[in-house]
């Protein structure tokens, strides 16, 4: 798993494809897996969220409901309406 | 030394000439209209050549913890939920500078898998792909440049990011879940759950065999169920979101408990009606979070008119959850969302948004006289619009989306055509879509002009203008034609002369069924054109035709594996007529095999995956409380049978008809070893080409140069010599009427469906050579009728008169390409010869043409030098793709195809 903020982990990050985006912030072309810049604003992710278990091989599991379904780091859930920010992970 | 065929039959005397009506210039010539996109069309066009084609498991994922959550649910309903819980938890992406919003993904080029249709082809290779994912990606930065070359394809994995069905990128922290995601769903999926049933009909082997050889290209009810149709935005157009959920709220409440009369599926409508409130507020959820994305956006925004452009897109989404469309804006706003909703709910090629033109008709007229909007600002939305449609890619597997359809989509935009009381329907907003085409050249939406007579001449000229600037579109659709197929095919379910008007083309060039319905805006009342009939280009897909003739001439063997695919004939062949009576027999085998078990594929796609909200869009759903499962539809009769090889075909058998029957020139016997030994030359994979003309000899004994040469100078279809027509002529008429003696699973009679698209060129590398003189593994002729490379020799006028022998209307449609040299119609006079040319073709009854106006010298250096040509476009099949992202083996076919230099 990534523990380096990138730029795909920001809030400002809009993505275009699998390996770039842009900043909404400079309205600059940005890779995703370069390492973040002054305007870094994280997003909500899996990872970053309080229901959150770890597991192996980039996944993980989701508490927020009793089923404890799979999910995965990555998944970005700003449309989550369970999303809880775990500070100490972000 | 290594001869090619060019230069044997050069120094034979019997040149291929790949120029016809005179000679090209020796310096490359441009198109000659080329225009510039508006800036911020140009800037959005700019983004997508730089974007790779991404994959998610987003909506994967969502919409399947949701169904897992669900067991025991009623089906239509469980799906609907899973589909709200999916739309509800995409996350929406808005680029600066964007207009129009919403897309598949949150990509720009998004797309993603629906494992509950078919998972097994990417996840056989989950070793791989595990292997990938948990390597270390090195930094991608080093690796970008070099990658973007020849177009958006992700065809190798690089850095952080996994190339998958040869075509997607897709990160690889995500590709663990989606591998865990699609096991969910094996046994489950419908091509699990088909393929479990379709070995219960009896002639299966025979359809594994088939599918191995390549007779057939691809299985219809897992793979792209729907699609090749024309959408309906009217309901939502008419009433709002709001207005659909509170129409099917009351109906759920007048049919709840109720069969009124049918006791098989009228209890269905209650949770038909529930699935359709699910989905709708999963629609508006969706619409929803892109509005408050745009308003976040807003509210940091710094530059007084981007934070402008974000408040007005969010009023405008705010709008459009809700509301019926006021404005222009509003309502290109809301097709857009309602296609893209139908595209993420299945997986779709050829969805059609159709007569655009006259569907938003009401509010350009109406916004114009009122001041709302001018004709510049039209033209910008209606570039932005094309940028949009570009973007779409559709997540299948490699043989489907790299072999069928050469990456591309198919939103095929119809023009013209009649009204609903049979004037002329072109109006002047069709004419800005044309220009926007002009300016905005983009594969998506192709163009298709409906021809009539009744259309005026300026806006006809116009359309050939656009033609000139080389992009394929518009392609011409005789549309007295198509009226005459769709009353033949859609009669005995109600269809009227009057409704048959309101027909536009699906996809490629599928005729498809749509009907009239009365839009109100401001109190004035339009009749607009949509969809009204299920999915075509469905049931039996791609049937080889040369491949079925090399079966018949060698007992059932596939002379390419080695294994048998038929029972052995055991006849003799001793005349044409039994060659022709064989060739018969093993068509309707082949054609009655692939019905059933396509049938029942379909059967388990409507049974777990049917149309929801596709479904409420189409006349007459909602009414009736009936999707497409139960046929709720007004029309269903649209299953097919395609053909690819057709002109190969033809010209085969006319040269046994003619060298062994006839002329007695040589026998069957010698013909066939020739072709099992490709008339002494090398495959096309070790010449590394897919052109006739680039074959090389393998060695010099020159063992089947006579044979060969009967061969290749046998008659040809294209050049109005009856020989080869009247065989044209007989088997079309055999074909269109065959296909209605089988029954789709709605009981109704299949048709004949004619267009390659890109089938012809693997099935030509699956093929041995040909007795017409093609070689192995060379593509077919293009097409259903479009000569083959280098055999028409007596000009354009001549090919009509062999393709129009037989009467078109009897097929959902039939398909001419055409390749022009620019300077054949340079200037205003060009555009009149090139009106005059198309006319002609129309008003002999040929259903279907389309010009490719380039110079071969062009598409030869762009084959040489791609990073030049990231831009060009060249007309394929029905459509029109980017050069650099369609493979060796049709570029190969499209540069050997006959430059016209005169018209």
């Amino acid at each position: 798993m990534n523990t380096v903020m990138q730029h795909m982990d920001c809030r400002n990050f809009a993505a275009l494809d699998v390996a770039k985006g842009i900043c909404h912030r400079t309205k600059e072309l940005v890779l995703a897996d370069t390492e973040h810049c002054e305007h870094f604003v994280a997003t909500q992710k899996c990872k970053f969220c309080d229901h959150f278990v770890a597991g192996d091989q980039y996944l993980g599991t989701c508490n927020a409901v009793p089923s404890k379904p799979m999910t995965y780091p990555d998944l970005i859930t700003v449309t989550c309406e369970m999303f809880t920010a775990a500070a100490a992970k972000a | 030394m290594t001869r090619t065929l060019a230069e044997v039959l050069e120094q034979s005397g019997i040149p291929i000439r790949l120029q016809v009506g005179g000679k090209a210039p020796d310096a490359v010539v441009d198109r000659e209209v080329s225009k510039e996109p508006c800036p911020r069309a140009k800037k959005l066009r700019d983004l997508y050549f730089q974007t790779l084609s991404s994959a998610t498991n987003e909506f994967p994922y969502w919409y399947t913890r949701k169904y897992s959550e669900l067991e025991g649910e009623i089906p239509v309903v469980r799906r609907a939920a899973a589909l709200k819980e999916a739309f509800s938890h995409l996350t929406p992406t808005i680029l600066p500078g964007e207009l129009l919003v919403m897309g598949k993904a949150h990509y720009y080029r998004g797309s993603f898998p629906m494992p509950w249709l078919s998972e097994g082809y990417y996840m056989a290779k989950e070793d791989e792909l595990y292997k990938a994912a948990l390597s270390k990606g090195s930094s991608s930065v080093d690796e970008l440049s070099k990658f973007g070359s020849g177009g958006g394809n992700v065809t190798q994995t690089f850095g952080n990011v996994v190339s998958i069905a040869g075509k997607f990128g897709m990160r690889r922290e995500e590709i663990p879940a989606l591998l865990h995601t699609a096991r969910e769903w094996a046994g489950k999926s419908v091509d699990d759950v088909g393929h479990k049933y379709e070995q219960m009909v009896p002639t299966y082997p025979m359809k594994e065999a088939i599918m191995r050889s390549i007779v057939c290209m691809f299985d219809s009810g897992y793979t792209l169920p729907q699609g090749r149709e024309v959408i309906n935005y009217y309901y939502p157009l008419e009433y709002g979101f709001d207005g659909l959920l509170q129409m099917a709220k009351e109906k759920k409440a007048e049919v709840a408990g109720r069969a009124d009369g049918d006791g098989l599926v009228g209890m269905n409508r209650l949770y038909n009606y529930q699935a359709v409130i699910l989905i709708l507020e999963g629609i508006q959820n969706w619409i929803m979070n892109y509005a408050k994305e745009a308003r976040r956006l807003a509210d940091f925004e710094s530059g007084p008119q981007q934070k402008q452009e974000y408040q007005e897109i969010a009023q405008r989404l705010e709008s459009v959850a809700h509301n019926k469309p006021t404005t222009f804006r509003e309502a290109i706003q809301m097709i857009w969302t309602v296609h893209v909703a139908v595209l993420n709910e299945d997986a779709i090629s050829g969805l059609s948004p159709g007569r655009v033109g006259q569907v938003l008709y009401p509010y350009y007229e109406q916004d114009k006289a009122a001041g709302r909007i001018t004709d510049d600002e039209v033209l910008e939305w209606m570039q932005l619009q094309r940028v949009k449609f570009t973007c779409i890619d559709c997540f299948a597997s490699m043989g489907v989306v790299g072999g069928v359809l050469s990456g591309n989509t198919f939103n095929n935009l119809s023009l013209g055509g009649l009204t609903k009381d049979g004037r002329s329907a072109a109006n002047d907003l069709e004419k800005l879509i044309i220009e926007a085409a002009i300016r905005c050249t983009s594969t998506q939406p192709t163009l298709t002009v409906l021809y009539d007579d009744k259309l005026p001449e300026d806006f006809l000229l116009k359309a050939t203008e656009c033609n000139k600037t080389g992009t394929g579109y518009p392609a011409w659709v005789n549309n007295r034609g198509a009226i005459d197929f769709i009353l033949n095919q859609y009669g005995p379910e109600g269809m009227t002369v009057e409704e048959a008007r309101a027909l536009a083309i699906g996809g490629c060039l599928e005729t498809s069924p749509c009907s009239w319905l009365p839009l109100h805006l401001n109190a004035k009342e339009y009749w607009i054109p949509g969809g009204s009939g299920q999915p075509t280009s469905v049931g039996v897909h791609f049937i080889s035709l040369p491949k079925v003739l090399e079966l018949v001439l060698f007992d059932g063997i596939d002379q390419r594996t080695g294994q048998p695919v038929y029972s052995p004939h055991g006849k003799k062949l001793e005349s044409y007529e039994e060659i022709v009576a064989v060739f018969q027999d093993y068509f309707r085998k082949t054609v009655d095999c692939l019905t059933t078990s396509n049938n029942i594929q379909h059967d388990i796609w409507r049974k777990q995956n049917m149309a929801i909200f596709n479904s409420l869009l189409k006349p007459d759903c909602l009414l009736n409380g009936h999707l497409i499962h139960e046929l709720g539809y007004r029309y269903n009769g649209t299953y097919n049978v395609e053909s690819c090889g057709t002109v190969n075909l033809v010209n085969s058998l006319a040269a046994i008809k003619k060298v062994v029957f006839e002329d007695r020139a040589t026998s069957l016997e010698e013909i066939k070893q020739a072709l099992r030994d490709n008339f002494g030359f090398k495959t096309a994979s070790e010449v590394g080409s897919f052109s006739l003309a680039d074959q090389e000899k393998k060695e010099e004994s020159g063992k089947w140069d006579y044979i060969h040469y009967l061969c290749l100078t046998a008659p040809k279809y294209g050049n109005d010599d009856p020989y080869a027509d009247t065989i044209l002529k007989g088997w079309e008429n055999w074909f269109c009427r065959m296909c209605h003696d089988y029954e789709s699973l709605n009981a109704r009679p299949l048709y004949a469906c004619q267009i390659s698209v890109s089938t012809h060129a693997p099935m030509g590398m699956a093929t041995i050579a040909t007795p017409d003189g093609r070689l192995a593994g060379t593509t077919f002729a293009d097409a259903s009728l479009s000569a083959y490379p280098g055999t028409d020799r007596n000009g354009p006028y001549a090919l009509f008169e062999s393709a129009t022998v037989w009467d078109h209307s009897l097929s959902q449609n039939s398909q001419m390409n055409l390749k022009l040299h620019p300077t054949a119609v340079a200037g205003m006079q060009g555009c009149k010869k090139l009106l005059a040319l198309t006319q002609a073709y129309m008003r002999k009854g040929g259903f279907h043409i389309q010009y490719n106006v380039v110079d071969s010298k062009m598409l030869r250096d762009a084959q040489q030098n791609p990073d030049n040509y990231r831009d060009l476009m060249v007309r394929v099949a029905g459509f029109t793709q980017y050069w650099v992202e369609i493979g060796k083996p049709i570029q190969d076919e499209v540069i050997a195809r006959t430059e016209y230099e005169g018209v």
